[in-house]
């Protein structure tokens, strides 16, 4: 569909529905309709929910949009209302910094998008390749740092995440899920929509991402916020998108761990707003032992963090596999090392995460009487939990449907046989053998193990663990995992990740700019002298230069 | 069958795994100038746990724990085929590849780590940490190397790579193969990298709070996961194996290999471990890998 | 329970090691047997006859041919050696680790401490007697007794465990109230260790 604005002949707008806008339309729509389950529970205003509409319309108004003005229109009321959204409860401090980077994003992006349109008169998607081949050399190198400037403050890259821990933090329970499965992957489709149309800076994208997921990674491992760790972890896993759209073929890649990691943050975050609606904190010193009072919420946190640590019965296994596979495709292996790394090392944190809200013991004794989570909070999370499973265990299910969004490229579709088996060029494997053959010699193991001779007796309290042969006691300090990860410090390479942050560069970037503007300042003092003498001398040189 | 072609492979790798406990029981009492048990030692040791009277559970969670280890040394038995050509014993890893079987390497663990959390023992939990810390920087040389064979071999397939060796892959590329077997020590369980069941040191780590037939279940496991890893290495490495004597004969070289490392040497600790391992090994099979994959 | 001094443990010594075997079913005797070869003792040394207990399970001595190896928590053992006198003090902590362990659990006593009182009869911080307050299987009595006194004492464990007659642990089941009174008569009510280090100053006392 194409538009005119105001008449202007010059400049078409057109809205297009391809395969790509379809799929993340489907996964705006999935996402807002499992955030608004859990709408019954929190007392919100009105414009709370206009401001959510008004929000998820500018997303659909990104993704269908054919070029770049409709596509930054969308882009600056997201940002907008994002900020409106997130002054509901953040801190001011957590707000500025927020507003400032979307900020910067959105100027950048605009830059970006006028240079195209000064080369070739137009801001289609199809011309824009046409567009970027017509700039000089350096301009060429100015346009794609501007983008990526854009685009990683938006995807949350380490160096430009600065903004985001705070925001998903102390943003309302109802809206970080949101945020975090949904409005973080208007980055990745900008970020797939200039490496398919413009150019592929492989290397700065494939170094940058493994960068991101390497930082973020350890940095989630130190925190003792739910919220705040989960936020990390969304940083690394939009790392490897990021990686994996470096590589040639890594399309198919990117997509399903899109749709992954969408399935798996909407799960993590819910189960977390429940917990924190349900025992009013967040931390996990403060949590503990809930393993028991809240099993079913256990069980869905456990299916989210096998999908999110990418372990083979569910689904996150398939995304991970295919970005891997493309990484060995194109023969990135230094990078591909150091992705399995970060993937390795998600292990201490997504074991943090259930330990220090559901394992080992209560920290108070408000927890031992705390019921189980409304069901308002669950039935999202089954709903997502089912679609983990199914996608598990029949991995190629989505191939199909990918394969429609890359042929609409001109890229090669990703081979296909039957839906339980995820076939790449380097290995294939069938996700219903493995799932079917754990559930069976699970079960086995189970029945051969129940009907042994030795009967299982309950302990008798909490207190009955072999303690060095003391009994703790109501007073011990038994919760002990939670400090996990506290002496990774003292190891040399990753103590030089966990020391600095980019708190040191900002302020100091922030403290030269107001040193700078307390310079200028004294030019517009109070003195109507100065001013008469400085606009004497500047209509001199005015009359000089146009006299020349 | 296939299932009784698994159930044979399950009783091999059971068989096998307790004769190679036992043997390392001799082989390190013989270092240490002394005669050890007998050599179905380790085979009595977890079958008196299965005939004791009770064993303490402290919820489902704890009872399914073992469990779910079991379960995963299984599977990653499983898709790892014991001959690099044939159909027999080849088990299910006609639908799986190399990495599934990295990743279902860390499935057994992670359930250990849960059942050790639900009982709540700080001494458990201590372990389930250091084990978690030792993982990623001890998985990090072992990637390299693995990265490195199957992008020389052009397949994630492990039959594939097993006889697609014509001189051993140890021979032909040493670095990586010394980058690797760093992070096989500390697989194995073996010093310097064993921090993390330091018997009385932190309890025993995750085995602190299993009692009866739980610790017979992980001693089982134990065995069984022990002769998956090492038929891994040999596929990898060693040129894989075309009848049972030589995959006997490659496992067992490769197993007094490293329980050799494993009784001369003191234990790091934890941030010491993870040093080394990011520093040294990582080093050895980086340059390996450039030199392998350069031409 | 009377006792008749050292008498009484150089029975259960001597007095077994040529005596016929009866087993009361196959799967008894199968299981007698297994529990015979595989001996996880607890590495917990109560008092001084501790000394004598590493040289017996290291190069030396080598007590793992027999199949005797040590094992961290009490989860994990099956044999724990009271190993000399015992102070009120640590037997709170032995009555609680021997609650701990899973049956079939088995004691064995090492030095004369444990079997009147030994060095410290007249002590009023040890107890003096242990039969009275836990089931003992075997006494290895000696002042302290040699390594290869406590492997012939495992031995005889052994041989006692293979027919079936090592059953202290049902007896403490069967008898937990005398137990249970002579613990409380020593220790005062609460016999459980309190787990702050000025126990002594709340507790109300020894």
């Amino acid at each position: 569909m194409d538009l005119t604005l105001f008449g202007l002949t010059d400049i078409v707008l057109s809205l297009k529905a391809t395969s790509l806008a379809n799929f993340f339309a489907m996964l705006i729509s999935f996402s807002f309709v499992m955030v608004l389950f859990l709408a019954p529970k929190y007392v919100l205003t009105k414009s709370f929910y206009a401001l959510l509409t008004l929000l998820t319309a500018s997303l659909f108004l990104i993704v269908y949009s054919n070029d770049y003005l409709l596509f930054f229109i969308g882009w600056e009321v997201m940002s907008i209302t994002t900020y409106f959204l997130l002054s509901f409860t953040l801190s001011k401090e957590a707000l500025h910094k927020y507003i400032i980077f979307a900020m910067a994003s959105a100027l950048s992006l605009f830059i970006a998008i006028l240079m195209l349109y000064s080369t070739n008169h137009s801001f289609l998607y199809a011309d824009a390749h046409e567009s970027f081949m017509l700039l000089t050399d350096v301009n060429s190198i100015l346009f794609v740092v501007l983008m990526l400037f854009a685009i990683f403050i938006k995807l949350g890259t380490i160096g430009f995440h600065y903004w985001l821990v705070d925001a998903y933090e102390e943003s309302q329970n109802l809206f970080t899920p949101f945020l975090s499965a949904v409005v973080s992957k208007m980055g990745v489709y900008a970020l797939i929509i200039f490496v398919v149309n413009i150019t592929q800076p492989a290397y700065v994208l494939a170094v940058m991402g493994v960068l991101t997921s390497i930082i973020a990674t350890f940095k989630a491992i130190q925190e003792d916020n739910a919220k705040r760790l989960l936020a990390y972890s969304s940083i690394a896993q939009l790392g490897y998108i990021v990686t994996v759209l470096g590589v040639a073929d890594g399309l198919g890649g990117a997509l399903y761990h899109s749709l992954i990691h969408t399935a798996v943050k909407l799960l993590l975050f819910i189960n977390v707003a429940g917990i924190i609606y349900v025992t009013g904190r967040s931390k996990f010193s403060e949590l503990g032992g809930l393993i028991y009072r809240m099993p079913q919420s256990f069980v869905l946190l456990l299916i989210g963090i096998i999908a999110l640590a990418g372990m083979p019965p569910l689904g996150g296994f398939a995304s991970k596999f295919m970005i891997y596979t493309s990484l060995l495709d194109a023969k990135y292996l230094l990078i591909l090392s150091a992705v399995m790394f970060s993937s390795a090392s998600a292990f201490i944190y997504v074991y943090k995460l259930i330990y220090g809200i559901y394992l080992g013991h209560p920290s108070n004794k408000k927890l031992e009487s705390v019921k189980e989570v409304p069901l308002s909070f669950l039935l999202p999370q089954y709903i997502v939990a089912i679609v983990l499973v199914v996608i598990g265990t029949f991995p190629a299910l989505v191939v199909p449907y990918f394969n429609k969004i890359l042929e609409e490229l001109n890229l090669t579709a990703i081979p296909f046989t039957d839906t339980a088996t995820l076939m790449t060029p380097y290995a294939q494997y069938n996700g219903f053998v493995v799932i079917g053959a754990f559930g069976a010699t699970f079960v086995l193991v189970l029945l051969l193990f129940v009907s042994l001779r030795s009967k299982a007796k309950e302990a008798k309290d909490r207190f009955d663990i072999a303690y060095c042969g003391e009994e703790p006691n109501e007073g011990t300090h038994l919760h002990y995992g939670f400090g996990m990860g506290k002496e990774l410090k003292r190891v040399g390479f990753i103590s030089v990740i966990l020391k600095n942050s980019s708190s040191y560069f900002y302020d100091f970037l922030a403290k030269q700019i107001s040193a700078l503007s307390q310079m200028t300042r004294k030019i517009y003092s109070g003195k109507l002298s100065l001013n008469f003498n400085i606009a004497i001398v500047f209509l001199i040189i005015l009359l000089w230069w146009s006299l020349k | 069958m296939i299932v009784i072609d698994l159930f044979l492979m399950l009783l091999v790798a059971y068989a096998v795994g307790f004769l190679y406990y036992g043997l390392y029981r001799n082989i390190t009492a013989r270092f240490q100038r002394r005669f050890g048990p007998p050599v179905w030692q380790s085979f009595i040791d977890s079958v008196k746990f299965f005939f004791k009277e009770e064993s303490t559970s402290h919820g489902w969670m704890f009872y399914l724990g073992p469990i779910i280890m079991m379960s995963g040394a299984i599977m990653t038995l499983f898709f790892i085929p014991f001959f690099s050509s044939g159909d027999s014993f080849s088990g299910l890893s006609a639908y799986g590849n190399l990495f599934l079987v990295l990743y279902l390497l860390v499935l057994g663990p992670l359930g250990n780590a849960l059942g050790v959390g639900t009982a709540g023992n700080p001494f458990g939990v201590m372990g389930v940490t250091r084990g978690l810390t030792r993982l990623f920087a001890m998985e990090l040389p072992f990637y390299i190397a693995v990265i490195a064979i199957m992008s020389l071999s052009g397949s994630a397939d492990i039959a594939t790579i097993a006889s697609g060796q014509t001189t051993f892959n140890a021979f032909a590329y040493p670095l990586l193969f010394i980058g690797a077997l760093f992070s096989f020590i500390g697989m194995m369980g073996q010093a310097p990298f064993d921090v993390v069941g330091a018997p009385v040191e932190v309890y025993s780590g995750p085995a602190s709070e299993f009692s009866g037939k739980f610790l017979a279940l992980l001693m089982s496991q134990s065995a069984i996961f022990t002769f998956a890893k090492l038929v891994l290495m040999v596929h990898l490495f060693l040129g894989g194996a075309s009848g049972f004597l030589e995959l006997l004969l490659k496992t067992f070289v490769l197993f007094i290999l490293v329980i050799s490392f494993g009784s001369l040497y003191g234990r790091f600790k934890t941030p010491q471990s993870v040093d080394f391992l990011l520093k040294v090994p990582t080093t050895i099979a980086v340059v390996g890998l450039i030199l392998a994959t350069w031409s | 329970m009377e006792h008749n001094g050292f008498l009484q443990e150089q029975k259960t010594l001597e007095g077994d090691l040529n005596s016929d075997t009866s087993h009361k079913s196959s799967v008894d005797f199968l299981m007698n047997w297994f529990r015979k070869r595989s001996i996880f003792v607890l590495a917990y040394g109560t008092g001084c006859g501790a000394i004598e207990m590493p040289p017996t399970f290291t190069s030396r001595y080598d007590a793992e041919r027999l199949g005797i190896r040590g094992a961290a928590t009490p989860r994990q053992a099956d044999v724990i050696i009271v190993s000399g006198y015992c102070s009120y003090k640590t037997l709170r902590r032995i009555i609680r680790t021997y609650e701990q362990m899973s049956n079939p659990k088995y004691l064995l006593a090492l030095g004369s401490c444990t079997v009147n009182g030994g060095m410290y009869w007249d002590s009023y911080n040890t107890i003096k007697k242990l039969e009275d307050y836990l089931p003992v299987d075997m006494y290895v009595n000696g002042c302290m007794p040699r390594p290869e006194s406590i492997l012939e004492g495992f031995i005889a464990l052994q041989k006692e465990i293979g027919e079936g007659k090592a059953s202290s642990w049902q007896k403490y089941e069967e008898n937990y109230e005398f137990y249970r009174k002579n613990q409380e008569a020593v220790l005062g009510e609460k016999v459980e260790p309190s787990y702050d280090a000025d126990w002594y100053l709340y507790d109300g006392g020894l």
